[in-house]
C-alpha cells in the first residue's frame, strides 16, 4: 500500500506540474512598471484642511465624497497617505476637525470617531459612539488648550477626550422631540453651546459645562423667521450669534452670553441689497477653537458678490463690498487672519488677492492669476495655505476645487503646480482607440474631410492621401535617423498630442474615459498621462452614458468619431456629444436633435460613405432615428430593415421585447416575454462584444471528433434576482434567450442564492446563502457533433436546440467585477479577469472554468488536457496579475486586444486606474525580453567565418592534392 | 625533424633506401639490393613500379567477353532480385514499425519519413529501374512485381501514418479551415438607459 500512495503522490505531482506549466504568468522583478502603470485618485472633496502645525509641512488633508481620508504632497500633488474605507453611507466622512498633528473623523453618519496621526497616517484611537443620526462636531477648549470633541446627535450630545476618545461626558439634549438641534458651538470658555431650531417657531440654546455636562443655562429666543441654522447661521466675536433671513433681507444677531431678544439689523441700513431670489450666506471663522471667533465675516449677497463686515462695539460695520467676487476664505497665518478673494479678471482668467480681515485693506504683492480652461468647470471652493515670511508679510497658495472634481494648487504669481483630476475617481464607461499613425496626418485631415464622387475625383483623393502617407513616414524615418545620432538622454519621450503615434504592434492606445461628474478625458495608455480633457458642463448627475466608437483611426482622412449619448433619467431627454477620441475635440458633425425621450441605441455595422459606423437611437415612440442620416444612409437602412433587430428590457415592469425594423424606420414589435416583477427582477443583461471573435469553431475531443460550439452572436444572458430576501426562499436565475426570436434556449435557477451576480460572456459568480460561500458556474453551449448550417448563422433558422453543460465551482473570495480578455483573432487562450474587494485582479485561465473536467480522470480526457474537477478553485498569488499595485474598489475592468495576438491590453478601474498587459497563452510571438541577442548573433557571425575559412582551407587542400 | 632517425635507420639497415628526395640528393649514387622495396621510387612515379615489364603485358585481368548460355539465367536472376527487393524489405519495415511504436518523437517520425521515403524514390525513378531490367524477357512481369512492392511500402507507411494519427482523416483535423459563419441578423439593444 505504501509504493500505491507514493504512486498516486507522484501522479498527482505531475498533474499538479502540468496544470501549473499552462498558466504561469507572474511578473519578474525588473518587469515591474514596465507595462504597467497606476494612479490613485480620492474622489470629490468634501473637507480639506491643511496642516498647518508644522511651518514647513508639505501636507492637505483631504476627507471626500468616496470615503477617503488622505494626505496629499502640496509639493507635487501626491499621496503620501491614504484610507479607504467602506462605501456607502457606512463609510462616509461627516466631519473632519483638525488639531496640532491629530485630525478627528466622525465616518457612519455618527457611528464612529477616529483620530489620525496626520504625519504618518497612522490611527491614534478609535471608538464606536451611540446610535443616532449625526448633526455636527467641534473641537472644545479651555485656556488656549484644546483637550476635547464634542459631537451633537439628534438626541444626545457627548464630550471626547482628544488623547484616547474616551467619553468624558453624555446628555440627552432636551425636548429633542420638538427641536431639531442642529449645530454645537464652544468659545473656549469651559461652555458647549447646543443650538436647536423649532423651525418657525424659537432658537432653542442649552449651555453644558465641558467639565461634567451639566446645564448651565436653557434659552428658548423667539425667532419665527428661522428653519435651519446650519444655513443660516454662524457664531462671530464674543458668542454672536448671527443669522440671515433672506425675507426680511436683515442680519440678526443674539448674544448667547445675555438672554435677550434676537436684534433685527436691516441690510439695507449697511447700504447693502440682495441680488433678488439669492439666499444669503454668512462666511466666518475660528482661527483656534479655544478662542472665540473672529468679529469679521462675510455675507454673500448674489452669486458674485460678497461683503466682508465687522462687528464693532455690538454695531456691524462695513468693510469692504467685493463686487465681483466668486469665491471668498478666511485663512490664518501666525496671529493675522486675512481673506483670499477670488474675482473674475476677464473670461479667461481670475484673480486671487488677500485682504486683512481686520481692516479690509488689500496686502500689497498678493495677486495671483489663475486662468480658466475652457475645458475645466468653473472654481467651486477655496483652500488657502497662509504662512507669514521672513519679513512679517504673509504669503499664501491656493487649491482650488473646480465644479469637475478637479484639485489646482496654485503658487504666486498663478503657477500651477499640480493638478489632480478627481473625477477619475468614478469613471463610467470607456473605450480604447487606435492611436493614427502619427499626428501630423491627422491634422491633415481636414483639407481632405471634402467630399468627392465620381470615379477620377474618389482616385485622385486616394492618391494624394496615400502621398500624404508616404511623406509622413519618411518623414517619421528622417527623424528616427536624426534621433539615433543624438546620446540617448537627450531624446526625450513626453507624450504630446502632437507626437502621438501608433506603434508597431498597436500596443499603445487613446483612452477614452467618460465620468460621472462629466468629464471626459483621454489618456495615454502607455503612461497614463492625461493628453486632452473636455468638461461637458450641465450634465445632470444622475445621467447614464452610452460611449461608442462610429469611426476608428483606421479611415485616414477622416477623423475618427465617438458618440457619446448622455440621458437624463429623470426627463428621459438625452443629448449626443460627438467628438474626436484623439483629440477631444467636438467634431464639426451636428449632432440630431433629440426630443424625443430615447430608450437604447444601437450601432450598426453599416457604414456611410464618410466610413462612420451608423448609430440608430429608438425613442419612447419606438421609432428609430439614424445618425449620421444621409441619404445614402437611409437607401442602406432600408435595404437591411428586415434583418435589423433590437430587444429592450425593462427591468422595472420586468418586460425583455424585441423589435424588427421596418423600411419606414418605425418598429414592429415580435416577442416579448415578461418576467413577473412580483417574483423576480431582472439585474443585468450581457451580449456578445461587437469587437469579439472566435477563432475555433470547436473542440477538438479525446478521440479527435469535433465537438461544434454553439456561437449564436445573438444570444444574451439575464441574470434575475428573487425579490424575496429570505435567504430560505432567495434564488437567482440566468436566462439564456436569443435575442431576435426571443426563444428561451436555457434556464437554470441556483436555489438558497443571491446577488450580486456577475456575468462574463460564459460564466457567472453568486453567492450561495446555504453554504455561506460564493459560487461559480459556468455554462457552455454547444451545437453537437454536426454543425447544422456552417455558412450562415440565423436565428431564425435554427432546428435544433444546443447541449448545455454546466458545472460550479466554490470561489474562495468574493468579486468585484469580471471581464473575460479580448484578442485580435481569438486563437490565444481565453483568461477570466477577476477583481477581487481586496484590490487584486486575478487572471484565471479559462481551463479551470470548463465544465467538461471529468470526475474521474479517462485516457480521453487526459488526451483533452482537461484538468480532473475540483469544487475548489484555487487563488494562486502569482495569478494576480497588478501584484501588489492595489486597485481599490475595482468597479469595471475593460479589455481591448492589441495588434499582437499574444497580448490583450486591460485597464481596471474603479478608486484608482490601473492599466497593464496580460498574456494568456505567454508571449508566444514575441521575443523574450532576456533574449541574448548578443550571444545569438556573435555564434552566427563565428559560425559564419567559421565556414568560410574552412571553405577557403578546404580549397587549398583540394588544390595541394590535385598538384601531387 | 625526422632526418636523424632517418639516418640512424638508414645506417642500420642491411639495404639502403632512399626515402624522400633529400636522401636522394644527397646521395651520388644508390644500389638497390632487394626488388620488392620499390615502394619509393614508385610513389614518385605514379604508381609504376620501375620493374619493366614485357610489351603486351598488363597488370588487370582482361574480361572475358565470351557470352555463354548460363549468362542469360545469371540475368533473369538478377532482375528478379532487383524486382523482389521492396517486397523483401516489407518483413523489415513491418518489424521497425513494430518495435518504434505509435508516439510522436523524433525517432519513429525519422523511421516513418524513411519508410515513407524509399517507395516514392523508387517509383519515381522507375523508369532507370526499367532500363535495368530491359535485358530481361520477363521484364514486364518484373516491372509489374517491383511496382507492386513498392506500392505495399508505401501503404505501409501510410498505414503507420494513420495509427500515429498524422493523417488529416478526422474532422478535428480540418477545424482550423472552418470560417466563423456570416450573421444573417443585426441585433442590439439593452436595459433602457
Amino acid at each position: 500500500p505504501k509504493a500505491t500512495t507514493a504512486m498516486a503522490k507522484l501522479i498527482l505531482l505531475c498533474l499538479k506540474f502540468v496544470t501549473l506549466c499552462g498558466s504561469i504568468g507572474a511578473v519578474f522583478e525588473d518587469q515591474v512598471g514596465k507595462f504597467d502603470w497606476r494612479q490613485q485618485y480620492v474622489g470629490k472633496v468634501r473637507f480639506s484642511h491643511f496642516d498647518t502645525h508644522v511651518q514647513s509641512s508639505k501636507k492637505v488633508l483631504v476627507a471626500t465624497e468616496n470615503n477617503v481620508f488622505a494626505a496629499l504632497n502640496t509639493r507635487t500633488g501626491d499621496l503620501f497617505w491614504r484610507h479607504v474605507d467602506k462605501t456607502g453611507p457606512e463609510g462616509s466622512i461627516d466631519a473632519l476637525l483638525q488639531h496640532g498633528q491629530d485630525a478627528v473623523l466622525v465616518v457612519g453618519n455618527g457611528r464612529l470617531l477616529r483620530s489620525w496621526d496626520i504625519n504618518v497616517g497612522g490611527l491614534n484611537w478609535e471608538i464606536v459612539l451611540d446610535s443616532g443620526s449625526f448633526q455636527a462636531a467641534c473641537l472644545s477648549g479651555q485656556q488656549d488648550n484644546v483637550k476635547h470633541v464634542a459631537v451633537l446627535k439628534k438626541t444626545v450630545i457627548s464630550l471626547h477626550y482628544l488623547s484616547n476618545g474616551h467619553q468624558k461626558w453624555i446628555e440627552n439634549l432636551p425636548e429633542s422631540e420638538t427641536v431639531d438641534y442642529q449645530a454645537v458651538y464652544s468659545g473656549g470658555n469651559g461652555e458647549v453651546y447646543a443650538l436647536g431650531v423649532v423651525p418657525h417657531s424659537h432658537i432653542a440654546i442649552v449651555v453644558y459645562s465641558a467639565d461634567d455636562g451639566e446645564i448651565i443655562k436653557q434659552v428658548s429666543v423667539e425667532a419665527p423667521w428661522l428653519s435651519n441654522i446650519q444655513g443660516s447661521c454662524a457664531v462671530i466675536s464674543q458668542g454672536m450669534l448671527t443669522c440671515v433671513d433672506p425675507a426680511a433681507v436683515s442680519l440678526y444677531m443674539l448674544d448667547l452670553h445675555a438672554e435677550s431678544q434676537m436684534t433685527q439689523v436691516p441690510l439695507q441700513s449697511l447700504g447693502l441689497e440682495v441680488v433678488p431670489g439669492f439666499r444669503p450666506v454668512l462666511v466666518s471663522t475660528q482661527p483656534n477653537p479655544a478662542q472665540q471667533p473672529l468679529s469679521e465675516f462675510f455675507v454673500q449677497l448674489g452669486p458674485e458678490n460678497y461683503v466682508l463686515l465687522q462687528l464693532n462695539n455690538g454695531q456691524i460695520v462695513t468693510l469692504r463690498d467685493f463686487k465681483p467676487a466668486m469665491l471668498v476664505s478666511f485663512v490664518t497665518a501666525g496671529e493675522k487672519t486675512v481673506a483670499a478673494v477670488m474675482s473674475p479678471k476677464n473670461k479667461t482668467a481670475c484673480s486671487i488677492n488677500l485682504f486683512s480681515a481686520e481692516t479690509g485693506r488689500r496686502l500689497l504683492d498678493t495677486t495671483m492669476i489663475y486662468s480658466l480652461d475652457p475645458n475645466v468647470g468653473k472654481p467651486e471652493k477655496l483652500y488657502v495655505q497662509a504662512f507669514l515670511k521672513k519679513d512679517d508679510a504673509v504669503g499664501y497658495r491656493v487649491m482650488v476645487h473646480s465644479e469637475d472634481h478637479a484639485l489646482s494648487f496654485l503658487q504666486q504669481p498663478g503657477r500651477v503646480m499640480w493638478t489632480r483630476e478627481e473625477a477619475l475617481s468614478d469613471v463610467v464607461t470607456m473605450e480604447m482607440v487606435d492611436l493614427p499613425l502619427t499626428g501630423t496626418q491627422a491634422e491633415l485631415e481636414g483639407e481632405f474631410g471634402k467630399k468627392a464622387d465620381g470615379l477620377m475625383s474618389m482616385v485622385l483623393k486616394r492618391l494624394s492621401s496615400q502621398l500624404i502617407l508616404l511623406q509622413a513616414w519618411i518623414a517619421h524615418l528622417w527623424k528616427l535617423f536624426y534621433d539615433a545620432r543624438k546620446p540617448r538622454s537627450q531624446v526625450k519621450n513626453d507624450v504630446t498630442i502632437e507626437n502621438l503615434s501608433r506603434d508597431e504592434f498597436n500596443l499603445q492606445k487613446m483612452m477614452v474615459m467618460v465620468t460621472a461628474s462629466g468629464k471626459l478625458f483621454g489618456i495615454d495608455s502607455k503612461t497614463g498621462s492625461i493628453l486632452w480633457k473636455h468638461y461637458l458642463e450641465d450634465v445632470p448627475s444622475n445621467a447614464a452614458f452610452k460611449l461608442m466608437v462610429q469611426r476608428t483611426t483606421a479611415h485616414f482622412p477622416h477623423p475618427p468619431q465617438c458618440s457619446l449619448i448622455i440621458k437624463d433619467k429623470d426627463t428621459g431627454l438625452a443629448t449626443l456629444h460627438v467628438f474626436n477620441p484623439i483629440f477631444g475635440k467636438k467634431s464639426h458633425v451636428t449632432p440630431p436633435a433629440l426630443p424625443q425621450p430615447i430608450l437604447q441605441s444601437l450601432m450598426l455595422p453599416l457604414m456611410d460613405q464618410d466610413y462612420a459606423k451608423v448609430l440608430l437611437l429608438v425613442d419612447d415612440q419606438y421609432k428609430v432615428s439614424a445618425f449620421p442620416s444621409t441619404k445614402n444612409v437611409l437607401q442602406q437602412l432600408q435595404e437591411m430593415a428586415s434583418s435589423i433587430f433590437f430587444f429592450l428590457i425593462d427591468s422595472s415592469q420586468g418586460r425583455l421585447s424585441g423589435y424588427r425594423l421596418r423600411t419606414d424606420l418605425s418598429t414592429e414589435l415580435i416577442w416579448e416575454v415578461v418576467i413577473p416583477t412580483e417574483v423576480q427582477k431582472i439585474v443585468s443583461v450581457k451580449g456578445k462584444r461587437p469587437n469579439e471573435h472566435v477563432h475555433s469553431q470547436g473542440r477538438v475531443m479525446g478521440d479527435r471528433s469535433v465537438l461544434y460550439k454553439y456561437l449564436n452572436p445573438n444570444l444574451l444572458a439575464l441574470v434575475t434576482e428573487s425579490t424575496d430576501q429570505h435567504q430560505e426562499r432567495s434564488f437567482i436565475g440566468i436566462i439564456l434567450i436569443d435575442g431576435v426570436t426571443g426563444r428561451i434556449i436555457h434556464e437554470a435557477v441556483q436555489r438558497k442564492a443571491k446577488g450580486p451576480v456577475h456575468v462574463v460572456k460564459n460564466g457567472y459568480e453568486y453567492w450561495s446563502t446555504k453554504s455561506r460561500r460564493n459560487e461559480f458556474s459556468v455554462i457552455e453551449l454547444y451545437e453537437g457533433m454536426e454543425l447544422y448550417n456552417s455558412t450562415v448563422f440565423s436565428s431564425l433558422d435554427r432546428p435544433h436546440a444546443p447541449q448545455v453543460l454546466q458545472q460550479s465551482y466554490i470561489f474562495p473570495s468574493a468579486i468585484s467585477t469580471m471581464e473575460a480578455t479580448l484578442t485580435e483573432k481569438g486563437i490565444t487562450s481565453r483568461h477570466l479577469l477577476i477583481g477581487l474587494p481586496s484590490g487584486g485582479i486575478l487572471s484565471l485561465p479559462k481551463m479551470f472554468l470548463d465544465p467538461r473536467r471529468p470526475e474521474m480522470v479517462s485516457e480521453q480526457s487526459r488526451e483533452e488536457n482537461l484538468i480532473p474537477y475540483a469544487p475548489e478553485l484555487l487563488i494562486r498569488t502569482e495569478w494576480f496579475i497588478n501584484y501588489n499595485q492595489t486597485v481599490s474598489r475595482v468597479r469595471g475592468i475593460y479589455t481591448a486586444p492589441s495588434g499582437l495576438e499574444s497580448t490583450c491590453l486591460v485597464v481596471a478601474y474603479g478608486l484608482d486606474i490601473y492599466q497593464t498587459r496580460v498574456y494568456p497563452s505567454k508571449q508566444f510571438d514575441v521575443l523574450k525580453d532576456d533574449y541574448d541577442y548578443m550571444l545569438i548573433s556573435s555564434v552566427l557571425f563565428a559560425l559564419f567565418f567559421a565556414t568560410m575559412i574552412s571553405k577557403r582551407l578546404a580549397e587549398v587542400k583540394l588544390l595541394n592534392r590535385a598538384w601531387r | 625533424m625526422a632526418s636523424p632517425g632517418r639516418q640512424g635507420g638508414g645506417g642500420g639497415g642491411g639495404a639502403l633506401s632512399t626515402r624522400g628526395g633529400s636522401g636522394a640528393r644527397r646521395m651520388k649514387w644508390a644500389l638497390e639490393l632487394s626488388l620488392g622495396n620499390t615502394r619509393s621510387r614508385g610513389d614518385r612515379q605514379g604508381g609504376q613500379g620501375d620493374v619493366v615489364y614485357p610489351i603486351g603485358y598488363s597488370e588487370k585481368p582482361v574480361p572475358d567477353t565470351s557470352i555463354q548460355e548460363t549468362d542469360k539465367n545469371l540475368v533473369e536472376k538478377r532482375c528478379w532480385d532487383v524486382a523482389l527487393g521492396p517486397l523483401k524489405q516489407i518483413p523489415m519495415n513491418l518489424f521497425i514499425m513494430y518495435m518504434s511504436g505509435n508516439t510522436i518523437s523524433i525517432f519513429p517520425i525519422m523511421m516513418v519519413c524513411m519508410m515513407a521515403w524509399r517507395p516514392i524514390q523508387a517509383l519515381m525513378s522507375m523508369s532507370a529501374t526499367f532500363k535495368l531490367l530491359e535485358s530481361s524477357s520477363q521484364q514486364w512481369l518484373q516491372g509489374l512485381v517491383y511496382l507492386v512492392g513498392n506500392l505495399l511500402g508505401s501503404a505501409l507507411a501510410i498505414y503507420k501514418c494513420q495509427s500515429m494519427g498524422l493523417l488529416p482523416t478526422h474532422s478535428s483535423d480540418w477545424l482550423a479551415f472552418i470560417e466563423p459563419p456570416q450573421r444573417m441578423e443585426i441585433l442590439g439593444g439593452g436595459m433602457v438607459l
